[in-house]
């Protein structure tokens, strides 16, 4: 095969991470392509739930998987090692990190959080800690999360304080001083404040914190660790750990970053602290560091972590590279989202410039939406009778709290709509059209029938 | 499509637990078509490291895998759950578990491992255990339980006793002794063995520890379901895991976790937590967060590609260990050398001892000559540097100690050529008087 000659126009190399200079971006048609796979006909506007994977990656991953069945010795001891250093590499440069021994690699965002966690419970239980020091975290973490908190931290005799951020929100103004206002209560009773757990996008409701600004507002209260949940973070905000700031900052790939499920990166600042942090699977390489802990767990199918580089060919397919694609989806997710508040008679969860490719929107009072059993019904409903498939969220209001209203009454349940690649206008229009159709059937949620 | 009709005849229904009763059996080109994946021309002898997995369950896996991607959430609200159960039903009754929750899936015996490892450091912090109670392991046990010992037993404050089992081994008295002085010296000085870890070959019925007043067993059976019966009432052990990936024909990864239902097993929980902790480890096991749980899906179509064979399981079973047995005496004939263990001690698995000629004197030794064998003779087998004790007489051949062992496997897909390009391959270094030191590596 003829050696390709840059001089002869443009290469066909397409392993570079900047995006192509060429005109020829990827089309249409090869995204509905590359989307193939996805049940047709459903409105899959819920790409922040479990994300989602190009066929060209899910390719790749079959190489990778194909490669260790073929020889899994040689694969062992030749091939795995370098393939996830590959891939930290990349993804070190892409946030910014130092080093590319502050990248590990493990399942997801749970996983990290139980790394960080139970470090956390260590220093309890081995006396570094007290009694009642206490983890902060936010009212709408992950319910992993906070399930991790009461194994590793209540458990071992550490005390949590619960930050409740505003929804919905006006501007990032109400989430700082919220967020300052429950520090000073935490630090009340003398209680030191050993870690904050903060999200970059929460999860439901969905918020772009400022987390930047919330991690300089920890250090300026003397809080030792920073942790950031920004499971959403990466392919759909800009990602630089240096900026935040935080301790540990973790990301899942297989959401924004068109990995297949599942693979996330752990960021871990150097410091003292960062040599004690473990893979809670214990192999032979403990004590090697945790990415060298993590990328070996004992056999298992480590092909996701393995196609970050094919990832990278594919977003650089498209105008802009993933930077493009981030724009864009957000540009769109506020169109819609604005669409369907027209639509609905009702609001948005946050302004624009606090959503990313997620965004929050009031669904009318009028479906009745009183409690979490009424969002799963919906959810369930829609996914059965309308092929929607999209998350809703339960908005309790605070006592002596306004709530906001539409022409009918208060709004109390809100849809969580995500923009990827692969949506059109007419997965919105489906939601859109169907939530109008229960308000005009005089449908609440309690009626509605599911499979 | 037409109803079948069992009166028309042999029903195709494949699903069933039992071994096909017709004559049709999967014929040996069919066997090399499941196995057209594996890398052709290598004598790939190391089942027992990585483990194989068939043409028809990777297709079923990847049907799995599809589902997911097609529409996860419905596959997470609808599927996943009863996927598993489905897997758990199957393996509680072939390791005669009496209740589905008392089996949880895990990646892998090093997952297990943490898992029962973690509740044991959890009570060394919490006072339920005091400081220098034990934990008893085998020496050889495989490194990465060594390890979590130590992250999980040893940094909580408790103290570990290693058993020294007798390699080569001619009979199970002689591990038996050697264990129950190991149980003497970790309750001196008035300690209590709250744990012992064994293996399965090494696993007498947990009632003879008990009686020994070691409160926890684990089994790590790592190797066992697919190449010897497993009955874990029988064992008696508190936990007992065994990886489905090395001889049970699943994909990477997969592991399946017994524990016994008492006051204990409802302490454990699995090390990634998440909004299902405190259901149980089985359901905690269940969801650990979004990821690939395909591997754990295939179970019932593993089922149906061993009762494809004549005798299903048992009959793979018996027939691997007949054929490892048959090929690691034609090996130690051929080197006239000797076999680790007595063929009634090993499964699928057998160690063949090297030629003293080779100069095999050190770990670094054994992973040079592995490398050697598969970089330049196509064959791969894991090669182990056997210390010997000091004040043993060690096992000799003509010429000298022997220190080097090869582990042979047979799993279904193995044929003569392979052991006989081993066989050939080992005579041609001896004949060129090469020793491990010298032996050339890419």
């Amino acid at each position: 095969m003829e050696h390709e000659d840059p001089r002869n126009g443009e290469s066909s190399h397409r392993s570079s991470k900047k995006p192509k200079i060429s005109s020829k971006f990827i089309l249409e048609s090869e995204i509905r392509d590359e989307f193939s796979h996805h049940q047709p006909r459903v409105a899959r506007i819920n790409n922040g739930s479990f994300g989602s994977c190009p066929g060209s990656v899910l390719a790749a991953q079959r190489q990778w998987q194909l490669r260790f069945l073929r020889q899994p010795d040689t694969f062992y001891f030749n091939t795995l090692r370098n393939g996830i250093i590959a891939s930290r590499k990349i993804l070190k440069d892409f946030i910014n990190a130092d080093h590319v021994d502050e990248v590990s690699l493990v399942d997801n965002a749970t996983t990290a959080a139980a790394i960080v966690l139970q470090q956390i419970g260590r220093s309890f239980a081995e006396g570094k800690f007290q009694k009642n020091d206490t983890v902060l975290m936010l009212h709408c973490a992950f319910q992993a999360v906070k399930k991790s908190i009461q194994a590793y931290v209540s458990r071992a005799g550490g005390s949590v304080i619960e930050v409740r951020l505003p929804f919905p929100v006006n501007s990032e103004e109400e989430i700082i001083s919220e967020f300052k206002k429950s520090i000073e209560k935490g630090k009340s009773n003398l209680r030191k404040i050993r870690l904050a757990i903060i999200d970059h996008i929460t999860s439901m409701p969905s918020v772009v914190i400022p987390v930047k600004e919330l991690v300089r507002i920890c250090r300026a209260e003397g809080i030792e660790q920073v942790f950031v949940d920004a499971a959403h973070a990466i392919g759909s905000v800009k990602v630089d750990v240096k900026e935040v700031g935080a301790d540990f900052y973790v990301s899942n790939l297989h959401k924004w970053f068109f990995c297949p499920p599942s693979v996330a990166f752990l960021y871990c600042k150097k410091s003292n602290i960062s040599s004690d942090v473990h893979h809670p699977v214990v192999s032979h390489e403990y004590g090697n560091g945790l990415p060298i802990e993590s990328s070996w767990i004992g056999t298992r199918d480590y092909s996701s972590q393995l196609v970050v580089p094919a990832v990278l060919e594919f977003v650089n397919l498209f105008e802009g590279g993933i930077d493009g694609i981030m724009k864009r989806n957000h540009d769109e997710v506020v169109k819609m989202g604005n669409m369907l508040a027209e639509s609905w008679g009702t609001n948005l969860g946050s302004p624009p410039e606090m959503c990313a490719a997620m965004i929050m929107v009031g669904l009318p009072s009028r479906l009745s939406l009183n409690n979490e059993d009424d969002a799963a019904r919906l959810r369930s409903h829609l996914r059965d009778c309308y092929e929607v498939e999209v998350p809703i969220f339960y908005q309790v209001s605070k006592d002596g709290e306004e709530g906001v209203r539409d022409k009918d009454g208060f709004i109390t349940g809100y849809v969580r709509i995500s923009h990827q690649v692969y949506n059109t206008l007419e997965d919105y229009e489906k939601l859109r059209d169907a939530i109008n159709r229960l308000v005009e059937d005089g449908k609440t949620c309690k009626m509605l029938c599911i499979e």
